[in-house]
C-alpha cells in the first residue's frame, strides 16, 4: 500500500511540478513550490 | 515579546499581504508565520515551516485525487448525464427531491469523514441539478458546503469527535445516534431553506425538456455513472469491512478517474488530470501555508495564548466562547481546532454527558471549514458551482451557521436530559 | 526560455534549497543517541531476538537486560518501557537512568528505552516540539531526542481514515494507528506499530515477565496524571506501592485501567499475560495543549506562564507554579515508583525477591539533579 500511495504522490507532485512550468503568475508559480517540498520531502522518504 | 504581540504581528502581516497586496492566501501564510518566527525571535526556522505543512500531505492527496476523478467523470460526460437522469425520474416531488440530494451530498462526508470528499464528489453531482431547478448559484455552492459538513459530522465517521475524544481517552463508541440527532435536523432544515423556496416557482416541465439527453442515450446510464458507483462502494468497504478493504480516500479516487477514462466521451487524461491540480492548487497552497502558521503560533506560544484565553472566560461565558472560539480558530483548521480547543472545552464541560457534547462540540469545530481564509467547504463549493471567489457563498452560510451553532449549544446544555431520553 | 520559465526555476530552486534544509534537519534526527551500559547490565539484546520479523526494520530497538547473579528461570523480572511515546522525556530519561545505575542483587530487569525507536526519529507536525534536549554531566553534555507520540508515517504510511483495534475491533482516530499504546497485544502479520506490540508481548510470555511498567507523561491538563493506572491483577501490587510512594513524600494517585479503552499495555498486557501491568504518568507541559513558547527549557523546566494561569482557573489536575515540573522530579518520580514496586513485590513475595541498588532515591535526584546520575560519551 505505501508503494502504490507513494506513487499517487508521485503523480501528484509530477502535475504539480507541470503547472509550477505553465503558470504565468508568479503568485500561483510560488503557490505551487509551496507545495512541492512536503511532497519531495515525503517521496524520498526523509520526512 | 509577547505571544499577543506576535499574534498581532502575525495577523497583521496576513492581512496586509492578503487584503492589501492581493496575493494569494498561500504566501501570506508563509509570510505570516515568517514573520511571527522573526518576532519570537525563533529567525526563519526552515524546519518548522516544512515540518508544519507535513500535516495536510494526506489531505493534499485525497483533495488532489477527488479533484482529477472529479475532472475525469465531468470530461466522460459522466457528470452532466447524472443531472440529466435525476430530474427526469423526480422532477414531479421536487420537495422530496432537495431533501433526497441534501442526503446525497452529505454521504461521502458522512463515510470518509472529511467535508472536501463531498463537497468535491457528491456535492459537485448534486449542484448542476439544483441549479437546472432554478435555485441561485450562491444558494445552491452554500446548500453543498452545508452537505459537506453536516456529513462530516454525520454518523458513522467524525473524526473532530475522534480527535475530542483521544484527547482524553473516550474511545469512539456510542457516538452514532447523538451524531444523527445532531446533524439529521440540520440536514432537513439546511435543504428546505436553501432549496425549496426556488423550487416552488420553477417550472419542471420546462426544464425537462430543456435537457440535453445525447451522451446519455450514447452510454447508458449504467456505463455513464459506473465510475461514482465504484467510487461509492469502494468507500462503503472501506468502512463497513476496514479489516479486508483498506483502499483509502486517494487510491479509491484515482481508481474511479482510470474507470472515467472508459465509460464516456473520450478525453486527455493528462491534461484533464493536470487542470485538476492546477485548480486545486491554490488550496493545497493554502493547507500547506495554514500548517507552517499553525507550527509557527505553537512554537512561539501564541497557540498557548489564544487557548488559554479562550478558557478563562468567567463559566457563564463558557458557552460563548465555546461558540466563538471554536469556529474562529477552525480558520486555521477544523481538526485542529477540535484538538486544540475541543479537548481543553470538553474538560471544562467534564459535568455535562461526555459523548453528547464531544458530539456538539465537533459539530461547532465543523464550521471551522466555513471560516476564511482556509474556508475548504465554501470555497470547493463555490468552485464546484463555478462561482468566482466565495464571499457570496459565505454571506448565504451565515444565518445557517448561527442555527448549527444554537443547536449545537443546545445539545451541550441539556446533554444530561438528552441522554435521559435516549 | 520564456519569462515564466526563468521564474518558475528561481522557484523551483527555492523550494529545493528549503527541502534540503529541512530534510538535513529531519535526517540528523535518524541517528540513536548514546546510551551507557551501566555496571548493571549483562546484556544487550534486540526485541528481534523475540520476534524475528522485526529485525532489520525501524521498530526493533535494543533491550537491556540487568539480571542478578543469584537470578534463575523462576526468579522475579520487571520489564520497563520507555520512550513508548518519545515526546514525554522524562519516560525516555528515567529508562536510560536505569540501565546506567540499577544493579540488581535478585531477580532480573529488562529495559527498552525507545520502545518506539520509529518515533524517536521524527516530530509532530504543528507542535513546534524541539528536536532534542540536553543534560548536563559533569564529563560533559548528555543529548537526548524529544521525538514524536506516533510512529514515523515514513516508516508506517498511510493511515487509515479510522483506526481499528485489531482484537477489540474499537474504532479510534486513523492517527492512532501510529501509536505503540494503542496497539497491544499486537499482531504478527500487522502494521509496524503491531508488530511492535507483538514483540513486546512476545518477550513477556517467553521470559515471564512478572512486573510490566509503561512510562509516560501527560499534558497538565490531562486528568489522569501524576498517577499510577494499574490492570485489575497489578491493582493489590499497585495499591500498596501507592501508599509507600506517599510516604516518601510523593503525591500519586491510583486509577484502575478503564475496561472500555483497549489497546493500552495497562490493559491487554494483563489480559493477555501473566505479567502485572502498570502505567505511570508525570506532567509534561512540553507536550500540552495550553503550553506557551515551545523550547528545550520548557522540556527541561517545566515552567510556562500560561499552565500557572490555567491552574489557577482551575483548568488542570495537577498542581502548577512557578517553578514548574522540572526533569529531575518528573524522573525522580518514575524511579521512585519503579523502586517501589520492587520493594512492595519482594515485601509480599519474599521467596521471588526482586531488588536492585544504585538507583537514586526521588529527593537524592531533586537534591543532585540528573547530571551525576548520567554518564558523557566515550570519546
Amino acid at each position: 500500500m505505501k508503494i502504490i500511495y507513494l506513487t499517487i504522490l508521485a503523480a501528484v507532485l509530477g502535475l504539480c511540478l507541470w503547472n509550477l512550468f505553465s503558470a504565468k503568475k508568479p503568485s500561483l508559480q510560488a503557490t505551487a513550490a509551496m507545495v512541492i517540498v512536503p511532497l519531495l520531502l515525503r517521496l524520498f522518504l526523509i520526512n | 515579546m509577547s505571544e499577543l504581540l506576535i499574534f498581532i504581528i502575525m495577523v497583521g502581516v496576513f492581512a496586509a499581504v492578503s487584503f492589501a497586496l492581493k496575493w494569494p492566501v498561500s504566501i501570506s501564510m508563509l509570510l505570516a508565520a515568517i514573520a511571527g518566527a522573526l518576532a519570537g525571535g525563533e529567525g526563519i526556522p526552515i524546519r518548522h515551516l516544512v515540518e508544519g505543512s507535513f500535516g495536510y500531505v494526506d489531505t493534499i492527496l485525497t483533495i488532489s485525487t477527488a479533484m482529477i476523478f472529479m475532472n475525469a467523470f465531468k470530461e466522460s460526460g459522466g457528470l452532466e448525464s447524472l443531472s440529466t437522469a435525476v430530474i427526469r425520474r423526480f422532477h414531479k416531488i421536487p420537495a422530496l427531491l432537495v431533501i433526497l440530494l441534501m442526503l446525497v451530498a452529505m454521504f461521502p462526508g458522512m463515510i470518509t469523514g472529511s467535508s472536501s470528499a463531498a463537497v468535491l464528489t457528491a456535492g459537485a453531482v448534486v449542484a448542476p441539478i439544483l441549479v437546472l431547478m432554478g435555485i441561485p448559484a450562491a444558494q445552491v455552492a452554500a446548500f453543498i458546503a452545508m452537505a459537506g459538513i453536516l456529513g462530516m459530522i454525520a454518523p458513522p465517521v467524525n473524526v473532530p469527535a475522534m480527535i475530542i475524544g483521544g484527547g482524553i481517552d473516550m474511545p469512539y463508541v456510542g457516538f452514532e445516534i447523538p451524531l444523527l440527532l445532531l446533524t439529521m435536523p440540520l440536514a432537513i432544515l439546511s435543504a428546505l431553506w436553501f432549496g425549496y423556496r426556488y423550487i416552488k416557482k420553477t417550472d419542471m416541465k420546462k426544464v425537462l425538456a430543456a435537457l440535453d439527453s445525447t451522451t446519455l442515450d450514447k452510454y447508458g446510464a449504467f456505463r455513464l455513472f459506473s465510475p461514482v458507483i465504484l467510487v461509492l462502494v469502494l468507500m462503503v468497504a472501506d468502512r463497513a469491512f476496514p479489516r479486508y478493504s483498506n483502499l483509502g480516500m486517494p487510491l479509491i479516487f484515482t481508481i474511479g478517474a482510470f474507470l472515467a477514462f472508459f465509460t464516456g466521451k473520450r478525453f486527455n487524461v493528462l491534461n484533464a488530470a493536470k487542470l485538476a491540480v492546477e485548480q486545486a492548487l491554490p488550496v493545497l497552497g493554502i493547507l500547506v501555508g495554514v500548517g507552517m502558521f499553525i507550527q509557527i503560533m505553537t512554537l512561539t506560544g501564541v497557540r498557548g495564548f489564544i487557548v488559554v484565553n479562550a478558557l478563562s472566560v468567567p463559566p457563564a461565558l463558557l458557552y460563548l466562547a465555546i461558540a466563538v472560539s471554536i469556529p474562529l480558530f477552525g480558520a486555521v483548521s477544523a481538526f485542529g481546532s477540535a484538538s486544540v480547543l475541543g479537548v481543553p472545552f470538553l474538560l471544562a464541560l467534564l459535568q455535562q454527558d461526555q459523548i453528547i457534547t464531544a458530539a456538539a462540540l465537533s459539530l461547532i469545530c465543523a464550521l471551522g471549514d466555513f471560516m476564511p481564509p482556509t474556508a475548504l467547504s465554501a470555497i470547493f463549493a463555490a468552485q464546484v458551482v463555478g462561482i468566482k471567489g466565495y464571499g457570496s457563498t459565505l454571506k448565504k452560510l451565515i444565518i445557517p451557521s448561527l442555527v448549527v451553532v444554537a443547536w449545537a449549544l443546545i445539545f451541550i446544555i441539556f446533554s444530561k436530559q438528552i441522554r435521559g431520553m435516549l | 526560455m520564456k519569462k515564466h520559465h526563468i521564474s518558475a526555476l528561481i522557484f523551483l530552486a527555492i523550494a529545493l534549497v528549503a527541502a534540503g534544509i529541512a530534510g538535513a534537519s529531519f535526517l540528523s534526527m535518524r541517528e540513536n543517541e548514546y546510551i551507557a551500559k551501566g555496571p548493571g547490565v549483562s546484556e544487550v539484546k534486540m526485541l528481534s531476538d523475540w520476534f524475528p520479523a522485526l529485525a532489520g526494520s525501524p521498530g526493533d530497538t535494543e533491550v537491556y537486560i540487568l539480571r542478578s547473579e543469584s537470578s534463575n528461570d523462576d526468579a522475579a523480572s520487571m520489564l520497563v518501557l520507555g520512550g513508548t511515546h518519545p515526546n514525554e522525556p522524562a519516560a525516555f530519561v528515567a529508562a536510560v537512568l536505569l540501565v546506567e545505575n540499577a544493579q540488581p542483587s535478585a531477580g532480573t530487569l529488562y529495559v527498552i528505552p525507545r520502545a518506539n525507536n520509529s518515533a524517536f526519529t521524527h516530530n509532530d507536525p504543528q507542535e513546534g516540539s524541539p528536536q532534542r534536549f540536553t543534560i548536563k554531566t559533569p564529563d560533559g553534555d548528555r543529548v537526548f531526542r524529544f521525538g514524536s507520540r506516533a510512529t514515523n508515517p515514513v516508516h508506517q504510511w498511510p493511515d487509515p481514515d479510522v483506526y481499528i483495534h485489531a482484537s477489540s475491533g474499537q474504532s479510534l482516530s486513523g492517527n492512532e494507528t501510529r501509536n505503540l499504546n494503542r496497539g497491544y497485544p499486537g499482531k504478527a502479520d500487522g502494521t509496524l506499530t503491531e508488530k511492535v506490540c507483538y514483540g513486546i508481548t512476545e518477550l513477556i510470555k517467553k521470559e515471564a515477565i512478572t512486573i510490566t511498567v509503561d512510562l509516560h507523561e501527560a499534558s497538565p491538563e490531562y486528568p489522569v496524571n501524576m498517577a499510577m493506572v494499574a490492570h485489575p491483577n497489578a491493582m493489590p501490587l499497585a495499591s500498596e506501592t501507592v501508599i509507600g510512594l506517599e510516604m516518601q513524600d510523593i503525591a500519586i494517585g491510583l486509577e484502575p485501567s478503564p475496561v472500555n479503552l483497549r489497546g493500552l499495555t495497562h490493559r491487554e498486557l494483563g489480559d493477555f499475560t501473566d505479567t502485572l501491568p502498570v502505567l505511570m504518568e508525570t506532567p509534561n507541559a512540553s507536550q500540552g495543549r495550553l503550553r506557551g513558547k515551545t523550547d528545550e527549557a520548557l522540556v527541561l523546566t517545566g515552567i510556562d506562564p500560561w499552565y500557572v494561569k490555567a491552574e489557577k482557573l482551575g483548568r488542570l489536575y495537577v498542581p502548577y507554579d512557578g517553578n514548574g515540573h522540572p526533569i529531575e522530579e518528573r524522573v525522580g518520580r518514575h524511579v521512585a515508583g519503579i523502586a517501589e514496586l520492587a520493594f512492595t513485590w519482594t515485601l509480599n513475595n519474599p521467596e521471588r525477591p526482586l531488588e536492585f541498588s544504585g538507583l537514586p532515591s526521588y529527593a537524592e535526584l531533586l537534591d543532585t539533579g540528573l547530571g551525576i546520575w548520567l554518564k558523557a560519551p566515550e570519546q
